[in-house]
């Protein structure tokens, strides 16, 4: 990392205003007189970013032209005499060569194994599953009916969340009373997983007994034998598969998977890992009539994703994307951010996940820290000095300076942020400065499939390649936050150009998108 | 509603759910029940069809609740659910709300319950449920699958009336059986975004009688039912088509050919003068209209008339009173919209049993309603609502019964076991 870097972490630690306003980048407001000098600034900007970020071209070129044409000057013969005087015995060279190989093959072997995503698949829900607005409505009507304010409070929550009229429950919960079970919540997992790995298989041609590494991770259901082995069961895959089950780990559960199999694919050459993220909501159906563990049955709808990773050097080809950074981002540390998102029993018994008031301002905390990381891994080194020189600024000078906030478009093309919720993504695009573009995608999955917990990103990343926008070359942000407080964050790079149409549970709706969702739907 | 059969443990395991569209209707749409409708909002139709085993061997639930979300998507209405103007009119707003979907078990074969079963055994099998008290959360139509010990299954529906008549509810249930074959749905009606009846403007002055076909009750509010001074039980017999034939023989008079329907109207009506002793001299006949006919969308279009009787119909000879039957029913249908026209939409009326009803249904096409090519085998209907004077419907026979009627009496519990013992004196009743 360069030295401004670590200035600026360390400065950072001890500035806890990062502002959760954002006032316009702008340097001025474009009056009409004002308009051409902003333009011209506008004009500088560019100039410095192409210089800094392309500072090492700058420098070498004229080296290497001067080299060549000092070359292209002397004769033959007067290269062979200066090669005669530096008096290099047969040793020297032998020597010199096995140290260029050494260091040639040393270098080669610490980098590490590329990960490429091959593909992956989403779960689309049956029509039969659907729920419709007034439906969800009338049956929590019928449910809480001596609670009159808590219905009222999941109307307003409804109203107001972004979500569309074709999410999916589960079967259990489309009953009243909700029926939740050890075995619909079986059968709900299996739906959702097997159609996921089975797309998968057909979708890349791999077949299960390729598979060497299955990470499942699924926060709230975690059965004995564990949804792992059910996987293993149904495919009949090999017996010295290394399967791992994550559960307990929440919405950000999906790129620890990721991460996970990043670090099992350094450790063994030539493998293909299969990581499916879910959530099955079956189980965690809450029948109280707390408001503030209301929410999640507002929000979470069925949702899956199987993703397959490998780092075999004969995919590098047909791999969709190759994995540039995951950055791990946990919070537990603070009390406060431990306790916003909590599983435990209300008054009457009933277990729900009650969530915190400040669950946002949580949220922008674990943001900060994660961008912190990834921002000098990221970022251009002309961003980059641009915010250290601000942070510097502020610490030395004056506090009161609103800070430089980076420029993340200039890093991503595309951005996939967890659609947790309308007010998360809202607050994300206060935070990051994004246009309603960037944040389209993460805008559109929730209105249509809803909060599927970990597996959004990838309906999300779905949505932009059944767009057309997805190039050879574009990099992806995929931004997970969940319950720890954790915030998690890869970083994807196009490998090949994605054509239209995209096979996925887009395909018969991506023409309707995007749609526009009103602040409040009238019920 | 809790009914004997469930208190006796008959039917069990019941659970509810709902089901709806699997496309998203167009939001804020709305249907605007025509006057017709509004007259007859309330009476609720009941009806049961028993299928064998085959129908619905080896099917969960789930599986049969996958093709019903591409069936109603051809009847976005009928999920949608009541609200009013601000005038006070009823009209319902699609908003994909749903149908009532109840799963139930029995302990009873098939055969043994069809032996043994009376009206109140069926009300288990059938939702009871009526619109209110609260209209924006009250379902229109309810289905419930009731799964017999041998595999036979039955199928209740319960149907609104405000939603259109029996030959459209019959058209409703006939398209799940279209879309099972991969014939359907059709294209749904287009639905309006505003409304458009709401305005007061055609009031016309000067006074429009009450028809007689219709009884001005309530006001109900936003329960939706005429609560009646006494219980109205149900009966149901079947009649055989040779004893039918006899029986229009019995009534030909000067050359006049009685229908079914005629014939069986007319001895029932002079029955049930034997026991009030006093009348009725009025009844109403309802028979499927033009609209039923041509029109593919779902209302209610019967035919409604009235008969009146100059002379004491306990000393007439039902050939009389089928003469009568055939010849001097008057349309009353117009009057029926005028009044509501008048009201608004506003007033409670029935239809059934303002006066002493009889409904001609024996064209209606139920056992058309064939699931994965499997007919009922048995198929009965009641309506609910039914106002004191009483209701006879005439329905096509069982299928066992060929060329046959069967007859369903919905009359207060005093008036049915006289009606049981006019009939076996009439010879219609083994």
């Amino acid at each position: 990392m360069p030295p401004s870097y670590w200035c600026g972490l360390l400065l950072q630690k001890r500035n806890s205003t990062f502002p959760a306003k954002r006032k316009p980048k702008q340097i001025m407001a474009p009056k009409l007189q004002d308009f051409s000098l902003s333009v011209k600034l506008k004009y500088v900007k560019l100039g410095y970013q192409y210089l800094v970020d392309n500072l090492l071209a700058f420098f070498l070129i004229p080296i290497i032209i001067a080299l060549f044409l000092e070359s292209l000057r002397l004769s033959p013969e007067e290269i062979i005499q200066f090669w005669d005087s530096m008096h290099l015995t047969s040793l020297h060279i032998i020597c010199s060569l096995f140290l260029i190989i050494y260091t040639a093959t040393f270098f080669f072997m610490s980098r590490p194994r590329t990960v490429y995503l091959i593909d992956y698949a989403l779960f689309k829900p049956p029509q039969s599953l659907r729920v419709s607005f007034a439906g969800f409505m009338e049956h929590a009507h019928i449910l809480l009916h001596d609670e009159p304010k808590s219905v009222d409070f999941q109307m307003r929550i409804l109203e107001r969340s972004g979500i569309g009229e074709e999410t999916s429950f589960p079967p259990a919960m489309c009953f009243i009373p909700p029926a939740p079970t050890m075995r619909r919540s079986r059968e709900e997992a299996e739906l959702i997983i097997f159609s996921c790995m089975d797309s998968l298989f057909q979708k890349t041609g791999m077949r299960p007994r390729d598979i060497d590494i299955l990470i499942v991770n699924c926060s709230l259901f975690s059965p004995t034998p564990s949804l792992t082995a059910m996987v293993i069961n149904k495919y009949k895959m090999r017996s010295n598969i290394k399967s791992f089950n994550l559960s307990g780990m929440g919405c950000s559960a999906g790129l620890i998977s990721i991460d996970l199999a990043k670090d099992l694919l350094q450790q063994h050459p030539n493998s293909n890992a299969v990581v499916i993220s879910t959530e099955i909501l079956t189980p965690n159906c809450y029948l109280g009539k707390e408001r503030a563990m209301l929410l999640p049955n507002c929000l979470f709808r069925m949702g899956g994703a199987a993703v397959l990773l490998s780092n075999r050097w004969s995919e590098r080809r047909r791999a969709k994307y190759v994995l540039s950074h995951v950055v791990r981002t946990h919070k537990g540390a603070d009390d406060k951010s431990y306790n916003c998102i909590q599983q435990e029993e209300d008054s009457e018994g009933h277990v729900g996940i009650k969530l915190n008031k400040d669950l946002m301002a949580i949220a922008g905390e674990a943001l900060k820290s994660n961008i912190t990381t990834i921002g000098p891994l990221v970022l251009p080194a002309s961003e980059q000095i641009l915010f250290a020189f601000s942070l510097l600024r502020r610490k030395l000078f004056n506090p009161k300076l609103k800070p430089y906030i980076p420029d993340f478009k200039q890093a991503f093309e595309h951005f996939c942020i967890h659609a947790g919720g309308r007010a998360v993504i809202d607050e994300l695009q206060k935070n990051l400065q994004l246009t309603a573009e960037q944040v389209e995608a993460s805008r559109m999955t929730l209105h249509r499939f809803g909060n599927t917990s970990s597996s959004s990103l990838w309906y999300e990343l779905s949505y932009i390649e059944s767009k057309g926008r997805m190039r050879k070359g574009d990099r992806v942000w995929q931004i997970g936050f969940g319950s720890g407080f954790k915030c998690n964050s890869a970083v994807w790079k196009c490998n090949r150009d994605i054509i239209t149409p995209v096979e996925g549970p887009w395909a018969d709706c991506i023409d309707r998108y995007p749609v526009h969702i009103p602040e409040v739907v009238k019920l | 509603m809790v009914s004997s059969a469930m208190e006796e443990g008959l039917i069990y395991n019941i659970k509810l759910s709902s089901i709806g569209p699997g496309n998203v209707t167009v939001p804020d749409s709305i249907y605007e029940p025509e006057n017709m409708d509004l007259a007859m909002k309330l009476h609720y139709l009941r009806c049961i069809y028993y299928f064998g085993n085959k129908a619905f061997e080896g099917l969960t639930p789930l599986v049969i609740k996958e093709p019903m979300f591409v069936w109603l998507n051809e009847f976005p209405v009928t999920s949608g659910r009541f609200r009013r103007t601000e005038a006070g009119r009823p009209y319902i707003k699609c908003n994909d709300s749903g149908v009532r979907f109840i799963e139930a078990s029995c302990d009873k074969t098939l055969e043994e319950w069809l032996e043994t079963k009376d009206d109140a055994h069926e009300k288990a099998l059938v939702s009871s449920q009526i619109i209110g008290p609260e209209l924006s959360f009250s379902p229109l139509v309810f289905i419930q699958l009731t799964k017999f010990k041998c595999g036979g299954t039955a199928v209740g529906l319960s149907w609104a009336h405000a939603l259109g008549d029996a030959f459209s509810a019959a058209r409703f249930m006939n398209q799940l059986g279209k879309t099972m074959d991969g014939n359907g749905p059709g294209r749904p009606i287009a639905l309006a975004q505003s409304l458009t009846k709401s305005t007061s403007a055609n009031i016309q002055p000067g006074d429009v009688e009450d028809p007689l076909s219709i009884k001005r009750v309530g006001p109900v509010g936003e329960n939706w039912m005429k609560v009646t001074e006494c219980n109205m039980n149900t009966f149901s017999f079947n009649i055989p088509g040779t004893q039918l034939s006899h029986l229009q023989s019995k009534l030909r008079r000067e050359g006049a050919e009685f229908s079914p329907f005629e014939a069986l109207s007319a001895v029932l009506w002079q029955c049930i003068a034997k026991i009030r002793g006093r009348g009725p001299k009025v009844v109403t006949i309802c028979e499927k209209g033009k609209k039923n006919e041509t029109d593919g969308t779902l209302g209610n279009g019967l035919n409604v008339s009235v008969v009146k009787a100059e002379f004491p119909i306990e000393e007439a000879t039902p050939s009389e009173l089928a003469t009568l039957l055939k010849t001097r029913a008057l349309d009353e249908r117009k009057k029926i919209d005028q009044i509501m026209e008048k009201e608004q939409g506003l007033s409670d009326f029935i239809v059934y049993g303002a006066n002493l009803t009889f409904v001609n249904l024996d064209e209606g096409n139920f056992y058309e309603f064939e699931y994965r090519g499997q007919k009922p085998v048995s198929f009965s209907l009641k309506i609910d609502g039914v106002g004191e004077e009483g209701a006879i419907l005439v329905l096509p026979g069982d299928k066992n019964v060929c060329e046959g009627r069967k007859v369903t009496a919905i009359l207060p519990e005093n008036e049915i076991t006289e009606l049981k013992d006019e009939l076996k004196r009439e010879g219609l009743l083994a």
